[in-house]
């Protein structure tokens, strides 16, 4: 959980979030079975739990001043996830602070939350009451946010389960961008819906920006990130390893990757 | 706008187990109405399949009375006060009283494993998914008390039971000893709840351990049956006090021993206190864990 510090009055005014020397590990276990009996069993034997660190980020420093809109590349395990959900507060740092300076709101797994047998409109009212909101609050945009997700005619009051992939991804994200956050979270969100819709989550998010709101964005659509970004970073096996255009960073990783330049390995990858 | 959220927040490592408490239950108390609706929605989904849907909530426990009624009036043969109906009305009680307990517990020890999803994605005290169980099991737990008050109007009427007491001023202290059973069923299910994130089969395990629990609390035999030092065994047991005063108010008519009272107080301020420790201070490693 969040925790309240004085100290934030160090923090420029101008940025949306500070991260200073963040590090973030932490513990799994090795044990295919979570259970009792393994303990017991194991406790038994004079045992210990067999656990593995992960370093999932490490030594990251980081200013992103407000309405930047922030691409995040780096291939998989390189702890771009997991910087999100430090920067969300879910989890928490090792060592190291991260400041922010606003609310926030998360899409961090499309349609994370959602109750399949309720409708979309209940789906819509507990997903603003996860995100802070109040349910005088979330009625008020229930309308606009359906609208947004532009389901065909009755389909935000019949259960979820009915819903093709497409049509979930857009209430999730319709959800997301129309709580008027501070600062949006999108991890992997990007692919909601069909070309139209794609084309309005991206104006909607031009908008946010506009209203000098801030944007992290995860994507492996690296078109997408030069579209949308101003800023961009590329992230590897937990440490951060070039910042900039989200043109020269979207370029220096696919020469990492060795994929080369192709416009449509951009969209693929 | 997400109004009343922290605008400004810091994440840091605590140099403590426990994040700073103050800030954690302003949150918690902020955002108390996503843990009704959850419950709410939940129950919604839960009865959406039924065509009878919430009529469940009155059926079950009349179902509950119809079988303890022949089980004790018929088939044993009516023994004890009122050819068995004194009997019948504290076994009711008891079970419906300890039914509340059990479904905050069983539901509340679930309730982060299945609530994986939202913890990946959203930041919030986690111990507002255990709260919205709890609500859920006090939703199932109020229709029992007419349905108990029923029964007893039912037993005087027809049966011309008058070893039940009718309206006593006992009865005002029902308020604060469900407030307890609260306090210490939440407690418990927080406990639950963060030992079913690291073993799995915990649940499963609970549902044994409640059954025993069941069978050694004064439910299905009464408090009075214990003597001298037996009677500690009231005492041992979380839910015992509040059972054994329970059934003092309802059955007998009387207020609550001192004793009762205290052994109350003590069991709810222990389970809350150890319960919300050992949660609180794990809650931030859950996100890794589910």
């Amino acid at each position: 959980m969040p925790s309240a510090s004085k100290e934030i009055k160090s923090m420029p005014e101008n940025l949306a979030i500070k991260i200073e020397n963040l590090s973030i590990s932490y513990k799994i276990n090795v044990e295919s079975k979570k259970t009792l009996k393994n303990a017991i069993m194991r406790a038994s034997k004079g045992e210990r739990v067999r656990t593995r660190t992960v370093e999932a980020v490490k030594g990251l420093d980081l200013e992103i001043p407000h309405g930047s809109v922030v691409g995040i590349v780096g291939a998989n395990g390189a702890g771009k996830s997991t910087l999100m959900r430090a920067i969300a507060g879910i989890l928490p740092p090792t060592a190291g602070k991260i400041s922010v300076n606003g609310r926030i709101s998360t899409l961090l797994a499309l349609g994370v939350g959602f109750n399949k047998s309720l409708s979309g409109r209940d789906n819509i009212i507990l997903g603003g009451l996860a995100a802070g909101m109040s349910k005088a609050e979330i009625e008020g945009q229930t309308e606009a946010i359906a609208d947004f997700a532009d389901l065909p005619e009755g389909f935000i009051d019949m259960p979820v389960r009915t819903y093709s992939n497409g049509m979930y991804s857009r209430v999730a994200f319709a959800v997301a961008v129309n709580m008027t956050p501070d600062i949006l979270l999108l991890d992997e969100a990007l692919s909601a819906g069909d070309a139209a819709f794609k084309e309005k989550s991206f104006n909607r998010m031009r908008q946010l920006c506009d209203e000098a709101r801030t944007i992290l964005i995860v994507s492996h659509a690296l078109s997408s990130i030069n579209e949308l970004c101003n800023h961009a970073i590329w992230m590897h096996k937990g440490k951060m390893l070039a910042s900039g255009k989200p043109e020269e960073i979207t370029e220096q990783y696919l020469k990492f990757l060795n994929v080369g330049e192709l416009p449509s390995s951009y969209e693929d990858l | 706008m997400i109004e009343g959220a922290n605008k400004f927040q810091v994440f840091e490592p605590h140099s403590s187990t426990l994040p700073p408490l103050r800030p954690y239950f302003r949150e918690f108390w902020r955002r108390r109405e996503f843990s009704t609706e959850l419950s709410k929605f939940s129950d919604k989904a839960e009865y959406l399949e039924s065509k009878l849907g919430k009529v469940w909530l009155v059926l079950n426990p009349l179902f509950l009375a119809v079988v303890y009624f022949l089980l004790v009036t018929v088939i044993q043969g009516g023994r004890g006060q009122s050819g068995g109906f004194t009997t019948l009305c504290h076994i009711l009680i008891g079970l419906f009283t300890f039914y509340f307990a059990q479904n905050t517990i069983l539901l509340g020890a679930h309730s982060i494993t299945s609530g994986g999803s939202l913890i990946l994605n959203q930041a919030f005290p986690r111990a507002l998914l255990p709260l919205s169980s709890a609500i859920s099991a006090a939703k199932q737990f109020l229709p029992t008390i007419p349905i108990y008050v029923l029964i007893v109007v039912i037993g005087k009427l027809f049966f011309n039971d008058s070893s039940l007491p009718g309206l006593t001023i006992s009865y005002v202290v029902l308020p604060l000893l469900f407030l307890l059973l609260v306090v210490t069923s939440f407690g418990l299910s927080l406990l639950f709840a963060t030992m079913n994130v690291y073993f799995r089969d915990t649940t499963k395990l609970l549902t044994y351990i409640m059954r025993i629990w069941l069978y050694a609390s004064p439910v299905l035999w009464q408090p009075d049956m214990l003597n001298g030092w037996h009677r500690v065994i009231l005492y041992l047991n979380p839910l015992g006090p509040i059972l054994s005063a329970n059934s003092r108010i309802w059955i007998d008519g009387l207020l609550p021993t001192l004793s009762q009272i205290i052994a109350c107080l003590f069991w709810a301020l222990f389970s809350f206190v150890l319960g919300a420790y050992f949660f609180i201070s794990r809650e931030r490693d859950f996100a890794v864990r589910i």
